[in-house]
């Protein structure tokens, strides 16, 4: 099942939920040129998921959902503009676990 | 090296200005220091409007017309830009390079400190906050608007800009801030619509005050007649 939410798509498989960057954000961010991921290992609704810097401005991306965070697209720290690609293995951001359902379900279809 | 040093007082200032605005952020010595604040003090202090006289009982949102660098409130708002350290360009008609030459260098002194200390540039909706220095405010709090070209305004170019106004009213509460004076943030160089950046304002700024329970007086300061009436028909829609 696939949610949208502060300009990112959300991807459930089983209890683990990956955020994606989505066409939308790409276009309006430009190409990135750096990014740097929270040291976290929660976080709560809106807290910062990573800034980016990218060819249009300098972003604080917003976490669209409490929880904890079991992965992220580390190789996008050496690669930015990795987060700039088409296809969804490349251009996720983090993956979170501990995630309440409702919350999740509450988010626009995508 | 001799330099041309102008005339007349008001071509004394603009050189006075443009040096100011290259100036890097390294630290200056007491003596210019004290040249300088003397000056910018004297200069500072005519034509004050005092936040004071302006406001009333009944409201908690003012239109205000005229010149931010003039306006003495607890805090005013920076529109900066990503690199957080006032406008370099010499003479350049914004509101970041007037508000940095009219508080001194002690301003960019002070967003260094603040940027030096982050490590990497400032994103667009967060807000900082220092001292105004010479200003006849207390604070200046800045903030990073959204660029918009061709007035394309993205959805999230909104949420960005409603973001900016709730991150400087959270500072300004966290501040124990009572008034706080905002510029039309993002619609100068930075391409925002006028009118929709207006609304955008209006609407963020009234939530916050509303979520928050805050009892902070809020200034939509405008520098022209096109944006006062902007601001006008908003605020006199929404209250009908």
């Amino acid at each position: 099942m696939k949610k949208v939410a502060n300009y990112l798509w959300v991807e459930k498989n089983g209890g683990e939920y990956t955020l994606i960057m989505t066409p939308e954000l790409q276009d309006d961010i430009g190409t990135v040129g750096f990014v740097e991921f929270t040291k976290e290992k929660e976080v709560e609704k809106n807290d910062s998921l990573l800034e980016l810097e990218a060819s249009k401005t300098v972003l604080d991306l917003a976490s669209p959902l409490a929880g904890k965070i079991v992965a992220v697209n580390d190789k996008a720290t050496d690669e930015p503009t990795l987060l700039n690609s088409a296809k969804a293995e490349e251009s996720w951001v983090v993956k979170l676990t501990d995630v309440d359902e409702a919350e999740f379900n509450a988010l626009a279809d995508a | 090296m001799q330099q041309y040093v102008p005339k007349s007082f008001e071509d004394r200032f603009e050189m006075y200005r443009g040096l100011a605005n290259e100036r890097p952020a390294v630290k200056a010595g007491r003596e210019f220091l004290d040249v300088q604040d003397a000056f910018l003090s004297e200069y500072n202090s005519k034509e004050i409007t005092d936040f004071e006289n302006i406001k009333d009982k009944e409201n908690q949102i003012y239109i205000w017309q005229g010149d931010i660098t003039t306006l003495k409130i607890e805090a005013v708002v920076n529109a900066a830009n990503a690199e957080m350290l006032g406008c370099f360009i010499p003479n350049h008609n914004c509101i970041d390079n007037i508000i940095h030459t009219k508080a001194g260098l002690q301003l960019r002194l002070a967003c260094a400190t603040l940027m030096k200390k982050q490590g990497r540039k400032e994103a667009v909706g967060r807000a900082k906050i220092t001292a105004a220095y010479n200003l006849p405010a207390d604070y200046v709090i800045h903030t990073v608007g959204p660029i918009v070209q061709n007035n394309k305004v993205s959805s999230m170019k909104r949420d960005l800009l409603a973001k900016c106004y709730t991150s400087c009213l959270k500072t300004a509460d966290d501040h124990n801030i009572k008034s706080i004076a905002f510029c039309s943030i993002s619609t100068g160089v930075f391409g925002y619509p006028k009118e929709d950046a207006a609304e955008t304002a209006v609407s963020a700024v009234k939530t916050y005050l509303a979520e928050n329970e805050s009892s902070i007086d809020v200034v939509f300061n405008v520098f022209d007649e096109e944006n006062r009436k902007i601001y006008e028909n908003i605020l006199t829609e929404e209250r009908s």
